[in-house]
């Protein structure tokens, strides 16, 4: 009965998000009280959160534990696979396809949906669930790159010159020549936006619902195509040959944080559902975590991976050559955190890796099709059905879409704490607006009196000559203001000065006196 | 009655004085003469000159008769200096202090009052010793005498002494008439005792009432007790009142019944109120009339029985008329819109045409006609209206026809022509109009010329024979007028010379046009173009045929061999047939489009075109070949879906790629590179081993050292790119400079340097900056660079100002810590956390509070809203509570 109660208390914790107000602090009794009733509900809101998720989300993820000394990541597929049931032996398998090049992949929210994309032009969609090929046609052009956008219906393929987006049954939908040639594509989710960068650097932001281009900027180092979306804050980040990786959003034209994180150039990026945890890997070998809260490594792990991709539960998966290991537990020492490692069958090069949501399966696309192994835990065993429905029927998806495009976000709410969203307006830091600026918001503030329509009087009132002098009259009101404060600055600067003259220029002769006089005060 | 007696007796009062002062008068004037004076005279002697005073007092005023004799008064004697005795004082003075006549005693200025008082002192000794003296003369009590003298009380009108007149006490003043006085005689009369005892009861009760109260002061107590009672009355609804304040939510109109929702409900429960509406229902219901209906309504569907053929047939007819005028009206409004001249030349053509058709045939027509004719010519000679006699036309004239502009004029020589047209007799109209048809002819076989070669050739004759008229048309020249004049004739001859020149030349470039155009419909009918055009043009173009036709073939060969251009191969193709296709027939362009060149070029780096290559010398192309891939042995080449004998060829090829190519490929792949094989042509396939841009060089071991070691400086790099940044977001201050030629003619700045302030200023502006950069996010991170700037666009994500009732930002944050939104919350919790202040029915007035008995310690939040609808939502709501976004 403690347990119980212990464990719901740590949850309701949790979705108590943080302290509760302290009532004690504020001497206003309206608020105290307004708080009071909000912190109640809040504490039932969180308790019947809690509740909710011990009876409605009660299946434990699996996982693999040790016998003795017995190594976990010396534990193959094969042995996993006499242990696990039917169902999840189906999900071991390798698809060889050796005609069309290394394959890249992608799933769909729920993970019932996979798109693959071989290099030379092969496109398909597969429904996870009963292994069935959707669609499959040839584009006969280099593809890079594949993504689904919000649903299965939809999914962008970087190609040789420009990405298309193409819908299910394989119709291209549109050509994306804005963009160029696309090293890799990205889609966020609940912006709805297309994030790509292509041979040359440029980053682009496409609205998909509406086609508009919200942000197209230089990333200025160069050619890459290492790029993740952080799915906590919909931050895009782009490794560069320079060892360093930068983050951006679609609003502004500089990167929100740039970052040295190798010597050598990065290789893969990948980052943790939470927000908090990034995996990079550099040139030189080197794998590391990092806390993005504090934007300090945690982890070093000597290693090289092409690919990575974080897990629902956490776990990394890193690939390079023909070998993948899968990490996790990323606060103990860094020998513990190897979870387990695979060699793809005969060699094959990994391409990307990419784990299943809801599902206990890592899918690796490689030179010869693609493979898909069992990461035991590696899933979110729970799924909600509002957030992400594996067994979506067309009217549901339907539903979905209606819901996801109302509840659209604008570009603007991408930034790097979004839970500050709401909250006061953080000071500008400079002190005195530039005379640049300034003249540009008083002619702001012109062009705003001028363009108020004056209102039709009865006759006689509205001649030409007093509309035009309330015009006049308009905009001296809207200078005002602002003469008035350079003025005042103007005042306060020079008494400053003559304070600071007064305070430094006396004579030489009387400078002594003046210490003196403030020792002995 | 006591009012007036008072009155009166005040009266007698002034009158005394007066009568005192009067026989003041009248002793001083006796005192002069210095005879009776005071106590010390004989009584006989007093009682003499009392007689003769009384005397002269009859004589005076008879009213004083009464009172006379039983007043004794004391006569002060003179003063000292009234007396003027020896001489002693100053006469002047005594003139002066002499009073006047009505001067009154009280109101004596008193600057000798102790003198009166002393006088007075000196009375009262007298009367005391007067009294000793009567007492001792009468024998007589001194009491008797006091009395008389304290009452001197004159009862002017004699009346009996009886109950109902004042008694004599009462003319003193002594006593007043109290309630006793009055019942006393009735004392013995029957029902006295009853009236003493209400007495007495008033008597108890009757006390004395107050005045009021000034009205204010009336109305403030007023108000006092009223705010009592009211504030009494308020209180009570304190505690309610505190708790819909309190409470996150009020509900108003809950337990309202909103009655029927649709018309239908509410029509089927109408009752007939009114008369009106009961008269109307009566005759609704009224079976009379609904069986009329019902009967009536069958027979007329029996009479209106029509067979199905019949409405099918009128159905159509209805719809054919229908479609018909639709198409007619459409085909008006087109004809309406059509503004060809050439079109409406037709027309106007065709109309006469019938109209002279009609003339020929039918004689009524021509009868009709001719009337109209008629008419208008009669109208015209009638009003003379073309002739120039308008207002318009008049001015334009006055101010001189050659000033006027082309319109204008044309517009008066039409006026003019339509007269003459209207004045001249009917049987010379129609040569005119045939004129016109001529005309007409002209214009549009001058716009068909230009459609087709044949009318092209005879617009050429007709202009050759034009022309030729001109020319051999002797002119004959005037000779008489103006135009005879010499120099007129020379000036003639001269234009007709070069008009002659003109339609020589004219006639020759006719004669050759004719020719060629007579060759082009030989040679090839389809070519119409300006001749230089066409010629430069046909050269090219035949190359580019011959390349099309090679190419085309070659297209399918390299299909054949190609494995994983093929869709590349296609659009070449096809594109080659468009572009082709663009050439032949499009005429005017000379260019020949890039494209093309391009297109045939790609195909012609295959060695075997190399021909090409010379046509097509674009220095910026790329071989654009996907690589066939790939380096690992292993690997096979793609095999096309299509399945067709492909990729044996390329196979064979790849077999012959060079070893070190492939190394070199394998290197490259594993490196960081990753290049791809589509830019540039920097990775060149085997297969274009022997193209021009096939050339690859292994990378020179200095390369490899430089590619290997790129990344060393990359740390240095970053704080630099890191010092720009922050350099950027906080800038330095700029350091104090003077402005040139600013107070150095005197040498006293240069010597003192820049003013301290400047200095100053910038010290304090560099450690805002040092202080600025240690207070940012990234101030410990040295291999971060986290931006500062802010986001206009997303200034409108955050509040503006700290919302009220806070006082701190970190409150309010806390206080928005948890989202309250369906996606993150149970939904049983939802509707609480997101539920509006003021939930009310809409269309339901809200009534007034009600009082009700609410507990003031109760908590506000467990008030529960009641009525059914409550237990709605409930069972609305979703099963299954909502698991919380993964965040």
């Amino acid at each position: 009965m403690e347990d119980y109660d212990e464990e719901m208390e740590i949850t309701e914790k949790k979705y108590l998000r943080g302290e509760a107000a302290d009532l004690k602090v504020h001497n206003d009794k309206k608020l105290k009280g307004q708080l009071a009733i909000r912190e109640k509900l809040y504490s039932i809101s969180a308790k019947a959160s809690a509740k909710t998720e011990k009876y409605l989300g009660p299946t434990e993820g699996g996982c693999l534990e040790p016998e003795g000394f017995e190594k976990l990541y010396r534990i193959s597929q094969s042995s996993i696979l006499t242990e696990v049931p039917i169902l999840s032996a189906r999900n071991q398998y390798d698809i060889v396809l050796p005609d069309f090049g290394p394959y890249s992949l992608d799933f769909t929210a729920s993970g019932r949906y996979m798109t693959v994309a071989g290099r030379k032009g092969h496109l398909a969609i597969v429904d996870m669930k009963d292994m069935s090929v959707i669609k499959e046609f040839q584009v006969r052009e280099t593809v890079r790159d594949v993504v689904f956008l919000h649903n299965e219906l939809f999914f962008a393929a970087a190609q040789k010159k420009y990405p298309y987006i193409y819908n299910r049954d394989g119709t291209e939908l549109h050509c994306l020549k804005e963009h160029g040639a696309v090293l890799k594509l990205q889609f966020l989710r609940n912006h709805f936006l297309l994030a790509s960068i292509n041979i040359f650097g440029q980053l682009h932001y496409q609205d998909v619902t509406t086609g508009v281009m919200v942000g197209n900027f230089r990333t200025g180092h160069g050619r890459s195509d290492v790029m993740r979306v952080n799915p906590f804050n919909g931050v895009v980040a782009v490794g560069h040959s320079r060892g360093t990786l930068s983050m951006w959003k679609p609003t502004s034209s500089a990167p929100l944080v740039k970052m040295l994180c190798h010597q050598g150039a990065i290789t893969a990026l990948a980052f943790h559902s939470n927000g908090h945890l990034m995996a990079t890997s550099g040139m030189e070998r080197k794998i590391k975590i990092w806390d993005l809260r504090k934007f300090d490594v945690l982890h070093t792990i000597s290693g090289h991976a092409k690919t990575m991709d974080f897990s629902q539960k956490g776990h990394l998966a890193a690939a390079t050559g023909s070998f993948v290991q899968v990490l996790r537990d990323f606060s103990g020492s860094q020998s513990d955190s190897k979870y387990m490692t695979h060699s793809i069958a005969k060699g094959y090069q990994a391409q990307k890796v990419a784990f299943r949501p809801y599902e206990d399966v890592l899918a690796i696309g490689h030179s010869m099709g693609w493979s898909s192994i069992l990461i035991p835990g590696s899933g979110e065993p729970n799924f909600d059905t509002w957030v992400a429905n594996p067994y979506e029927t067309s009217k549901q998806r339907r539903e979905k879409e209606i819901h996801s495009l109302l509840d659209k976000l604008p570009p603007e709410t991408i930034m790097l704490d979004p839970t500050k969203i709401g909250s006061v307006k953080p000071t500008r830091k400079k002190g005195k607006p530039s005379k640049q600026e300034r003249e540009a918001e008083i002619e702001a503030a012109i062009e705003e009196a001028k363009s108020i329509t004056i209102k039709k009087k009865t006759k006689g009132r509205s001649k030409p000559s007093r509309i035009a002098k309330k015009k006049q009259e308009a905009i001296k009101n809207a200078k005002r203001p602002f003469i008035e404060q350079e003025e005042h600055e103007d005042k306060l600067s020079k008494t400053k000065r003559k304070r600071v003259t007064e305070d430094t220029e006396l004579p030489k002769s009387l400078q002594r006196f003046a210490r003196n006089k403030k020792a002995t005060e | 009655m006591t009012e007036k007696r008072k009155a009166r007796e005040r009266e007698g009062h002034t009158q005394l004085k007066k009568k005192r002062i009067s026989s003041k008068k009248h002793n001083s004037r006796k005192g002069e003469g210095g005879k009776n004076r005071g106590p010390g005279l004989p009584n006989q002697l007093r009682k003499e000159i009392n007689l003769l005073d009384q005397t002269e007092h009859s004589f005076n005023d008879d009213d004083d008769v009464n009172f006379d004799d039983d007043v004794y008064e004391y006569e002060e004697g003179d003063a000292i200096e009234d007396l003027k005795k020896n001489h002693q004082f100053d006469p002047v003075d005594n003139l002066e202090y002499e009073l006047p006549g009505d001067f009154k005693d009280e109101n004596v200025a008193s600057d000798e009052d102790d003198e009166v008082n002393s006088d007075q002192d000196d009375l009262e000794e007298g009367n005391r010793r007067h009294a000793r003296m009567l007492e001792d003369i009468t024998g007589l009590p001194s009491d008797a005498f006091e009395g008389k003298k304290k009452k001197d009380i004159v009862v002017s009108e004699p009346y009996p002494e009886s109950e109902f007149n004042p008694s004599r006490d009462i003319l003193d003043g002594n006593g007043l008439i109290s309630m006793d006085d009055l019942m006393d005689p009735l004392s013995r009369k029957p029902g006295f005792s009853k009236i003493n005892k209400r007495l007495k009861e008033l008597e108890k009760k009757g006390k004395t009432v107050h005045a009021p109260l000034p009205m204010p002061v009336q109305k403030r107590l007023e108000r006092q007790a009223a705010y009592n009672e009211s504030k009494k009355v308020l209180t009570q609804w304190e505690s309610l009142i505190k708790r819909n304040r309190e409470a996150p939510t009020i509900y108003f109109g809950e337990d309202v019944n909103l009655g029927y929702s649709t018309v239908g409900a509410i029509a089927a429960n109408f009752e007939p109120r009114t008369d009106f509406e009961k008269n109307i229902a009566s005759l609704l219901n009224d079976t009379n009339v609904v069986e009329a209906h019902r009967k009536d309504g069958a027979r007329l569907l029996e009479l209106n029985k029509i067979t199905v053929e019949d409405v099918r047939d009128r159905n159509s007819h209805l719809a054919k008329m229908r479609s018909l005028l639709f198409r007619h009206e459409i085909k008006a409004k087109r004809i309406k819109k059509i503004k060809s001249k050439t079109y409406r030349n037709l027309q106007k053509k065709d109309r006469l045409k019938a109209v002279s058709k009609a003339v020929e045939t039918d004689p009524e027509v021509a009868k009709e006609l001719a009337m109209k004719q008629e008419r208008k010519r009669a109208e015209e000679r009638m009003t003379q209206k073309h002739k120039n006699r308008g207002k318009w036309a008049k001015r334009i004239l006055a101010r001189g026809i050659d000033v006027q502009d082309d319109g204008t004029r044309a517009a008066i020589s039409e006026q003019l022509q339509q007269h003459a047209e209207l004045t001249r007799k009917m049987n010379s109209m129609r040569d005119s109009s045939s004129s016109d048809d001529s005309s007409d002819d002209d214009g549009s076989d001058q716009i068909s010329g230009d459609s087709d070669p044949e009318g092209a050739l005879k617009l050429l004759n007709k202009a050759k024979e034009k022309t030729l008229e001109v020319v051999e048309g002797e002119e004959e020249l005037p000779k008489s007028g103006v135009l005879s004049l010499p120099f007129m004739v020379r000036g003639m001859k001269k234009r007709k010379e070069a008009a002659e020149r003109e339609a020589t030349l004219a006639l020759q470039e006719y004669d050759l046009s004719l020719k060629q155009l007579e060759d082009n419909n030989v040679v090839e009918g389809k070519m119409s173009v300006g001749p230089s055009g066409r010629r430069v043009f046909g050269a090219v173009q035949k190359q580019v045929k011959e390349a099309k036709n090679t190419n085309v073939e070659k297209i399918d060969h390299f299909d054949g061999n190609s494995d994983n251009d093929s869709e590349d191969g296609f659009v070449t193709k096809e594109e080659l047939e468009d572009d082709n296709g663009k050439v032949t027939f499009s005429q005017t362009d000379i260019n020949i489009d890039p494209d093309v060149f391009r297109e045939v070029s790609e195909i012609g780096h295959d060695s075997v075109f190399k021909s090409f290559e010379d046509i097509a010398k674009d220095p910026g192309l790329n071989t654009t070949y996907d690589v066939a891939i790939f380096a690992s042995n292993s690997w096979k080449k793609m095999k096309n879906l299509s399945g067709d004998n492909m990729g044996r060829k390329s196979e064979a090829r790849q077999a012959d790629l060079d070893p070190v190519m492939q190394n070199h490929k394998i290197m490259e792949e594993e490196g960081d590179d990753d290049s791809d094989t589509d830019d540039g042509g920097q990775m060149v396939d085997g297969i274009l081993s022997s193209g021009p841009k096939s050339s690859y060089e292994l990378p020179s071991q200095e390369e490899l050292i430089r590619r290997a070691f790129a990344g060393d400086d990359v740390e240095e790099e970053f704080h630099k790119d890191r010092d720009e940044v922050l350099n950027e977001e906080n800038p330095e201050p700029e350091k104090p400079v003077l402005l040139p030629g600013w107070g150095q003619w005197t040498h006293v700045q240069k010597k003192k340097g820049i003013p301290s302030w400047m200095l100053a200023e910038h010290e304090a502006a560099k450690k805002k900056r040092e202080e600025a950069l240690k207070k940012r996010k990234d101030a410990h991170l040295n291999h971060v660079i986290i931006s500062e700037k802010l986001d206009k666009k997303a200034e409108k994500l955050h509040t503006k100002t700290l919302p009220f009732p806070f006082k701190s930002t970190d409150a309010f944050e806390q206080s928005i810590r948890m989202p309250i939104g369906p996606d993150f919350n149970p939904a049983t919790a939802v509707g609480a956390l997101t539920r509006p202040e003021v939930v009310k029915k809409s269309g339901v007035s809200i009534k007034p509070i009600q009082y009700e008995d609410v507990n003031p310690y109760e908590r506000s939040e467990d008030h529960k809203r009641k009525g059914p609808k409550n237990e709605k939502r409930k069972g609305n709501g979703k099963a299954k509570g909502k698991m919380i976004k993964a965040h």
